[in-house]
This record gives structure tokens, sequence and C-alpha cells, in this order.
């Protein structure tokens, strides 16, 4: 039933802004969807492509990129992490993925405001895509994962 | 050496708190507990209405010990509340520390959810599910030890600052304070006699540079300005630059320390021109001006531009506990909601000294409220109102109006609220702004330190309550009004706490951190250079030449723990997966997603 779905959105949220940003929309008892859930990283450049395929092709169906922006405490790793999400929704549009289902965006401590808005806007984006196409996931995490392949066996450029 | 891989077959404990309703009146916390025992490698499966009290915390000791449990999950509040909590509980068991994870149900649950009890009970099992399976993968950890050096830098030589280096250094610990004036002592030599004790500023100050300077474990570098830092817990390097004369630039020096103590202070709010008439006529001052002019003044009768001073008005609340809409906001763009907290309690004693020293004087006193809420300051409102101060309070969103009159006096309009509103418009010699606290200039250490600040542009501790003088930075601590407004006795108080967090950690001659930095799987390296590269800490990972089985050479990344931030930038661009978090592994990463996604079919289908 369309009208039932409730997408599975996991936020990727940094330890040091968007983790205790999201904690304070809950002491602030301000109330989003349950279907949203919090997941804490020192920062998310740690993962590549593929574990984002990884987890459209599992069956999550957005997800959201709470960073610290301009106030990450590690050097050069917010720039590093835009330009992988880049490379990521090229490479969803080519599989057929909607871009829809990741957006980085940046959180901060005491960001209530904008972490109800991202999250909320986020739902209202995904609901009429309805679930994610798992196959065509799998199709994308196949083909990140031989690249991986070739390139170990090559030097850094 | 790489800690060997728990081969048992993982034995959980997970325990769910009620937090004494808190979690429990949203979430069906026995179904969840329920539920999760259902899941394989979950051993046990309890409840507890306080998990962090006592007694929650010894049942997850006696069960590891009677169950012999590998892992433990609590779900609970926010990890940074508790989760250092249950690790040291974990370890009581005797079981590594890092074989746990925190699972958060609380500010992320049941607050967030409130009107959803179903859906915040589904959301409560899917989160715990994932930290099972993460737990499931977590492995044991060392903290990592490095070596410390021994002595603190404080920054500020106010009174917050000398008190902390005297208290360093009576523990032994070395202290040195580096502070852009020459002179120590801050602003409370600008106050004369201050509440609540009428000790004379100037001469406390004198007492407490005595004291500095009669301490060998002490060394004063001022004026001078601190020019870089990096390193970190046990090891700053500071570079620092001596002022010469009119603080030119002079000679530039390097030292190392464990720990820094920041205490750089406030500077007193300063009004905008027009504001509340301030700079449109030399009789609207400032609280700081009026304490030097009136300070200069011999007691009997006081004159300002050849005329006799009849009546002195305070005005309270100038640059404090302002309101969005009403004040013009700050050059950046937010007004400063805080309150200031000494403010109250300095026009009292003022209006107290006006009236004593200058008793043909009357003094007229315009607040919002009146916070004389420290043991002492009390007395000042009574002995202003015996002394015939009259008082006058207006509303925060109804400013009074302040404006000149023919003669030059100045004028205030208001509506008096302890009259039920009446209009009233008062005419005066001299109107005093008791101006509120700003934090001191300190951008350029904030950007060096990576400091937090808070909505009001104070430091920012780890939390008000728990860690109250210790930064987000490892080794890097707060005291004083650098951190938010203080009395004078709040502020040593807090650097009292700082000096003695900073000599528990420089007490030792090893730092220990938390162990969440790169480490390389030597076997799946294959040497291709591109975390090197990714890496933006020099000297994080190199590669290094290591012998083969078979005597040959190949090359291998390395990780300096003591130079890795734990960033995990290096974790993305491996493509054979040698590099990993230690405690946020891709493998937690991908099982917490199995975890999650499972439970949440699992739950659709019943
Ligand atoms: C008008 C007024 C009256 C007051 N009267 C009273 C009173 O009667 N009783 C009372 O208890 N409290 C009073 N207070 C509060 C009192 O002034 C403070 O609590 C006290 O000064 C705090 O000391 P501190 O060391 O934290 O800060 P400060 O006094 O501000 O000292 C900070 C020090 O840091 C140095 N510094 C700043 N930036 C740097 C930098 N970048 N590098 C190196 N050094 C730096 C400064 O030079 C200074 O020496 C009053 C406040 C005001 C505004």
């Amino acid at each position: 039933m369309a009208s039932d779905y409730s997408p599975l959105i996991l936020v990727l949220a940094t330890s040091s802004c968007a983790y205790p940003g999201a904690d304070e929309v809950g002491k602030a008892h301000l109330e989003y969807s349950p279907n949203i859930h919090v997941v804490r990283v020192p920062s998310p450049v740690l993962f590549p492509t593929d574990f984002y395929l990884r987890c459209y092709m599992r069956g999550v169906d957005g997800i959201l990129i709470a960073s610290c922006g301009s106030d990450c405490p590690y050097t050069s790793a917010y720039e590093k992490l835009a330009k992988r999400i880049d490379a990521l929704t090229t490479l969803m549009k080519e599989g057929g993925l909607e871009m829809e289902r990741v957006r980085l965006t940046a959180i901060c401590t005491v960001c209530i405001k904008a972490f109800l808005k991202e999250v909320g806007q986020m739902e209202e984006q995904l609901r009429p895509l309805g679930p994610v196409d798992r196959a065509k996931a799998e199709a994308l995490w196949e083909k990140a994962i031989k690249e991986l392949e070739e390139q170990a066996h090559t030097k850094a450029a | 050496m790489e800690p060997e891989k728990d081969e048992e077959a993982p034995k959980i404990g997970v325990y769910v708190c009620r937090c004494g309703g808190n979690i429990s009146d949203v979430v069906d916390v026995e179904r969840v507990a329920k539920t999760i025992a259902e899941m394989e490698g979950v051993a046990i499966s309890k409840v507890h209405t306080f998990m962090c009290s006592d007694p929650g915390q010894s049942m997850i000791v006696e069960d590891i010990k009677k169950e012999s449990l590998n892992r433990v999950v609590v779900a609970s509040c926010s990890p940074f509340l508790h989760e250092l909590t249950f690790r040291n509980a974990v370890q009581r068991g005797g079981l590594n520390p890092y074989l746990y994870d925190h699972v958060n149900i609380r500010e992320q649950g049941s607050w967030a959810h409130k009107s959803d009890p179903e859906g915040a009970t589904a959301k409560a099992i899917r989160l715990i599910a994932a930290g099972v399976e993460k737990v499931k993968h977590a492995e044991p950890l060392e903290r990592i030890r490095l070596s410390n050096h021994q002595r603190a830098l404080v920054l500020g030589g106010g009174a917050a600052g000398m008190k902390a280096a005297l208290e360093l250094a009576r523990r032994g610990i070395p202290a040195v304070i580096i502070d852009k004036n020459a002179e120590l002592g801050g602003h409370i030599k600008e106050w004369g006699k201050l509440f609540p004790t009428d000790e004379d500023g100037q001469t406390l100050a004198a007492r407490l540079r005595s004291e500095v300077e009669a301490e060998k474990d002490i060394e004063v570098i001022a004026p001078a300005k601190v020019t870089k830092i990096s390193g970190f817990v046990g090891n700053y390097d500071v570079a620092f630059e001596r002022l010469g004369e009119g603080g030119k630039p002079g000679e530039e020096a390097k030292l190392t320390v464990g720990a820094i103590i920041v205490a750089t202070g406030f500077e007193p709010y300063r009004p905008a021109e027009g504001e509340f008439g301030y700079r449109k006529t030399p009789r609207v001052m400032t609280m700081p001006e009026f304490i030097a002019w009136a300070g200069s003044q011999p007691n009997g009768r006081l004159t300002l531009d050849g005329r006799e001073v009849r009546r002195v008005g305070f005005l309270h609340c100038v640059g404090s506990r302002q309101i969005e809409g009403v004040h013009k906001p700050q050059p950046d763009g937010r007004v400063n909601t805080y309150c200031s907290r000494v403010c109250c309690s300095t026009v009292l004693n003022q209006a107290v000294q006006v009236r004593k020293r200058f008793p043909s004087v009357s003094v007229l006193d315009f607040h919002q409220d009146i916070r004389s809420y420290g043991r002492g300051h009390e007395d000042y409102y009574i002995e202003a109102s015996n002394r015939g101060v009259a008082f006058f309070r207006y509303h925060g969103d109804e400013p009074p109006e302040v404006a000149t009159d023919a003669e030059g006096l100045v004028r205030l309009r208001m509506k008096d609220y302890l009259t039920w509103g009446e209009e009233i418009e008062a005419s005066m010699d001299v109107l005093v702004l008791a101006v509120g606290m700003t934090p001191s200039p300190i951008g350029d250490l904030i950007d060096m330190l990576k400091l937090a600040t808070g909505h009001d542009r104070f430091l920012q501790e780890v939390h008000p309550k728990l860690r109250p003088v210790e930064s987000s930075v490892n080794g890097v601590f707060l005291a004083g009004t650098a951190q938010a407004p203080m009395t004078l006795e709040e502020a040593l108080c807090s650097a009292g706490a700082a000096a003695a967090k900073a000599a528990a950690l420089l007490g030792s001659e090893y730092v220990e951190v938390d162990p969440f930095v790169a480490r390389v799987d030597e076997a799946k390296c294959t040497g291709c250079e591109r975390c090197v590269e990714e890496c933006a800490y020099s000297g994080a990972i190199v590669m290094v030449e290591k012998e083969t089985e078979g005597g040959g050479k190949v090359k291998k990344a390395e990780v300096n723990a003591g130079l890795c931030a734990g960033c995990g930038a290096c974790v993305a661009v491996c493509p054979t997966r040698a590099i990993d978090l230690r405690g946020w592994s891709l493998k937690e990463f991908d099982s917490m997603v199995d975890g999650l996604v499972s439970a949440a079919e699992r739950l659709a289908a019943k």
C-alpha cells in the first residue's frame, strides 16, 4: 500500500557535529519519523562507494550524510567526502538509481531546525519513489567491487 | 602486534534501560528485550530501570562472570553520556572495554518519537539489532600509550589563569602562563571594591601575582602571542612570539606541553553608537567607564563637565538577555540572549558605593529582573534599598528609550511594571549602562585548537554537567570567563577544577588515548600507496620496507598511531580493504546495516 510506505532512512552522522545535533532534537522533544536511523561515524569520509551501494542493495531507501561541513575537525575530510558523494551520484545516475536517495549536508551540534528540515525533506522526496530497486543497486555494487579488484594491482596515480 | 581475533562464538548480553520512565513511557521495553532475545548470539536480554545506577552496572559485571558473556550491548541514553560508564563496567567484569556497543534509544528514540510508541518501539528493536550485529565484529582494543610532556600551558593570566597555574604548580606540575598583556590580573584590576567581600580588585590581583612570582614552577611569558599550536594530548607544540613595545612582534620561541588550559577571559560588551544614547553624550557611560571615573573622584561632591551630579541612573542588561526582533543584532547577526550574571550585583555594589561616598547623589535603578543570586549578593540589594535607591522595572521587550533634554541631561522613558505599567520619565546627570560580558576575541586560538563554541560565542565544554571544564579536544581544558559569564568566585572555582583535571592527566609519564586509529592488515596490503596519498596528516601513514618470507623486500603501509587523527579517509581508498579504523571497521558498519534491515524485515513480516 503506497500510503503506508515509510522509507527506511539512514543518517550517517558525524560524532562531533551531527550526532550531538540529532541528540538535541530529542532533548527538545521535537519529533521526526521513527524510520529515520542515525548512525554515529567519526567521519563519513571513511566510506567507499560500495558501502552506499551495499546499503541500497540490502534495502535501505535513502542515505543522508550529515557531516560537520566547514566545522569538520579533520583536515580536508569534508572536501574529500564531497568528491566521493559526487562520484557516487554519477554512478547511481548511470545505474538507474534515483539521485534523491543520497544527500550530503552539514548539521551542527545545535542545528535542531536544520536536522528536522533535512530528514523531513528526504522522507518527502523518497515517499513517492517507493522502495529502492535492490537489483539495480546490486548490479552497481558488483561493478564497484570489480573496479576495486582491478585497482588492487595498480599503483596510486 | 594485532590483537588476536576472538574466535569463540558470541555470547552477548543485551540490557535495555527504562531510564525511570524516560524511555519506558514511550518504548515498550519488555517487548524490545524479548524480541532481541531471539537473535542469534544473544545469551541474555534484560530490562532495568536505571542501567547507569550501581545496581544496573553491577548486573552487567555479574552477568559477564556468571554467564561468561563475551560481548555487551546497552540500549539507553546518548553514548555521550554513558558509553564510558558501561565500557568501564564491562572492564570490571573482566572483558575488554571495547567489546561493547552503546545504542541510543532515548535522545534518538523515546524523546524524538513521543507520539508514536509503536514506531519508537520498532525503531528501538532495529537499532539494538544493529548494535548486536556490530558488536559481534568488535575486537578487543588497547588504549594507545604515548609519552606525556608533564607541564601545562595556561593561556591568559587573569585571575582564573593565575589560579590554575598556582594549583598546578602546587601539585608539582610546572606551568607556563602566556598573556597578551604585560601585567597579569585581567579585568578585576579595573573594578575597585569587588562584591561580595568588598576586597579591592587591584590588591587581589597583586596578591595572586606575587604568589605566581614566588612559585618556581611557574614561568610567565608576557606580553606574548601564540602563533601556532600543533600536536595532541601529552604532546602539544606551541609557537609564540614575545611582543615588544606597542605590541610589536619580537623574538619567536617554542615550547612543548602536555595539556593546555584556556583562560582568556572576557571583554565587557561594547554598546553600538547610539545604543541607549551611548557616545551621543558623555553623560551616558558604560559600567567600566563609570567605575574608572567615579573611582578617580574624591568623596563628597561629584561633578561632571563642571556641573554637580545630583542623580545617577543604572540601566541593567545592556548587551545581555537581548530579544530577537527587539534588539539590534550583533555584527554576526545574532543577539546576546544570555544573562551575563555579574551585572546585577555590580549595579547594586556600585549603587551602594555612590550612596556612601556621595550622599547628595540620588540613585535610580532600571531593571528587568534583579538576579543577585550568589551568596552574599542579596546583602547589596538590601543595603541599596535601605540607602534609598529607587527601583524601576521594565519588560524585556519594551527597553527604555534614552534621549538628551534641552539642558543636556539624560532623559529615560519606560513603562514601570512595579506600578503596573505606568509610563515614567526620569532625567539624570549620568546614566550608567550595566554592560554584560562577551568572549575575548580569540578566533585565532579557536582555529588553532579546533575548539567548539556555543551559540553565545563562548567556549563550549563537552558536557555542562558531567564534564564541565573539558573542551572537546583531548588535553585542552577551560577555566574562567572564557567559557561563560562568571563572577570571580565562579571563575576561580572553574580554574581549580580545570587545574585538577590537567594535573590528573599530567601526573603520569604516559597519556592514554582512544584506540580509534587506522591499522593495516599487512597480508592484504599491496603497497599501492593510495592511503599515503589520501592522508592529510603528514607522517600518520608511511611506506615501510619489509622482508618477505622468501627473503625479498616489499613496501607496506604503516600507521603512526600518535599522528593518526582517526578520520578514516584512507579506508575508503584502499582497494584491498587492508586498512580499517579500529573500533569503526567497515565490517562493523556493514553488519549494523544488515542487523537493522533484517530486523525491519522481521518486524514487517509480523
Ligand atoms: C563591570 C564588571 C564588574 C565586575 N565586578 C565583579 C565583582 O565585583 N565581583 C566579582 O566576583 N566579579 C566581578 N566581575 C566579574 C570578573 O571581572 C570576572 O569574573 C573575572 O575577571 C574573570 O577572570 P578571568 O581570568 O576569567 O578573565 P579576565 O579577567 O578577562 O582575564 C583574562 C586574561 O586573559 C588574557 N588574554 C585574553 N586573550 C588572550 C590571548 N589571546 N592570549 C593570551 N592572553 C589573553 C587577558 O589579557 C587577561 O589577562 C565584574 C565584571 C564586570 C564586567
